[in-house]
């Protein structure tokens, strides 16, 4: 059984395989709690934690959803391991070049980096300088695994969930395509994927032309700028969270891209116009094992 | 731990040609899906239909750069949106390529292989399409019943 429907700001397609009796209701589901973390974690929802976080004064504590702190606890994470690569305080630059919207964010300091949300007890969360979250690079992988977590409760035998391109899979290896970033009509094969999931960050459908150059909502924070880049970036790793905001670090950090693929048990693969390479664990197989 | 070439499979290139289309659902599996157990009656407009709850089945479209996209929306007896279902979507590209010689790179590697056409590819990664369009379509649907639907 197959469905899509607009989610999480693009359109999220499950296809699951099991018994009739259990499918309608465990993709009913699946849907349902992936609607859950958007409603938590939507930037353009004035009532998502991440819009009270953002509205919220220096010092002022915050309660979120135990799902939204541990997102931020991985964001945070990351951002340490990163050096500041990954960093979920750049949505000043996103709203500057209209890749989101403007919000009441007067007092917004600009010098406001990850090691200014301080996360407290009991889930809640406190700016020490005010800044501006966007959980854009990592909320759709979270919302994957959530969805993938239910089809599993209910029973579901193989199923895989893909959120715009961000996608994870259980039971039978799944065949994983991968666009061009140059030509959309052109499929290229990835692999096959078991028990992983595969996220893809390339600019080919969100991207903006200013001039002659192409910029993306992708943010370098140590410039703090849009960047602009011909290619693409998959990463596979063991969930969908690790998967969507670790293509980020292999972008905008490639040097340090291999230390830390190491430790989070996944592999990247990019393609650009010097071609194609791989690092990693070796997610993505030839073929397919059948169980 | 470094990096290394990465080969694709070998016949793993498929080309979508300039169009594909997905189908979901038709428009009897999409009404059974969001109410199920309802029946329906045509409501006098093309792709609208009153349940037998009270609520309406409406199949609408909306047309993105490269896609369009076939889906339903079934609306509460008290106006409000029970369901989004995604019928069928079908995306074409009269896509002006930038850089044709780096495209050549993806080709050239599947010599002796068969590019297969294929029109139900799944399980693309990379592939952020936005649903902006559908919100602003069921939107437009929710106008339409108001002023030409509710309370008849």
């Amino acid at each position: 059984m197959r469905r899509a429907r607009p989610l999480l700001g693009t359109l999220v397609d499950i296809a699951a395989e099991g018994t009739e009796d259990i499918l309608p209701a465990a993709i009913e589901a699946a849907f349902a709690s992936i609607e859950r973390i958007q409603k938590l974690m939507s930037f353009h929802d004035v009532h998502s934690d991440v819009s009270r976080i953002n509205e919220a004064e220096a010092g002022s504590a915050v309660d979120v959803d135990p799902h939204t702190y541990r997102v931020l606890e991985f964001a945070l994470e990351l951002s340490d391991v990163s050096a500041g690569a990954f960093d979920i305080t750049t949505a000043a630059v996103l709203v500057q070049h209209g890749f989101l919207p403007q919000i009441a964010s007067a007092q917004i300091s600009s010098d406001a980096t990850f090691r200014d949300l301080d996360l407290l007890s009991d889930h809640r969360v406190c700016w020490r300088r005010k800044g501006c979250i966007d959980l854009g690079g990592i909320a759709k992988g979270f919302a994957v695994d959530r969805a993938i977590a239910v089809l599993r409760a209910h029973g579901v035998a193989t199923a895989i969930v893909n959120a715009g391109g961000d996608l994870r899979c259980f039971g039978e290896a799944q065949p994983i395509h991968l666009r061009h970033p140059d030509d959309p009509t052109l499929l290229m094969g990835l692999g096959w994927l078991a028990d992983a999931a595969l996220a893809t960050s390339a600019g080919y459908f969100s991207g903006r032309d200013i001039g002659s150059r192409r910029i993306e909502p992708l943010v370098d924070p140590k410039r703090p700028c849009c960047i602009s880049w011909d290619g693409s970036v998959s990463v596979a790793a063991p969930d969908c969270m690790t998967a969507d905001a670790l293509t980020k670090v292999v972008r905008l950090a490639p040097d340090a891209a291999p230390d830390i693929l190491e430790r989070f048990n996944a592999q990247a693969v990019v393609i650009d116009k010097l071609g194609s390479r791989c690092c990693g664990q070796p997610w993505l197989l030839q073929e397919g094992i059948t169980k | 731990m470094r990096w290394s070439p990465f080969l694709a499979a070998p016949a793993a290139i498929v080309s979508t040609v300039p169009a594909s289309a997905t189908v979901y659902l038709t428009t009897a599996q999409a009404q059974h899906a969001i109410f199920p157990g309802a029946s329906f009656t045509s409501a006098g407009q093309a792709g609208v239909w009153r349940t037998s709850n009270g609520g309406y089945f409406i199949v609408d479209q909306v047309f993105g750069k490269h896609e369009y996209i076939t889906y339903a929306v079934g609306i509460n007896p008290n106006g409000t949106v029970k369901q989004i279902e995604i019928m069928k979507y079908n995306e074409s590209y009269g896509y002006e390529v930038r850089n044709p010689a780096w495209r050549a790179q993806f080709v050239g590697k599947t010599a002796g292989s068969t590019l297969q056409l294929n029109s139900d590819i799944k399980n693309i990664s990379g592939a952020t399409l936005s649903s902006k369009h559908i919100t602003d379509g069921v939107k437009r649907v929710l106008q339409m019943y108001e002023s030409t639907l509710r309370g008849r």
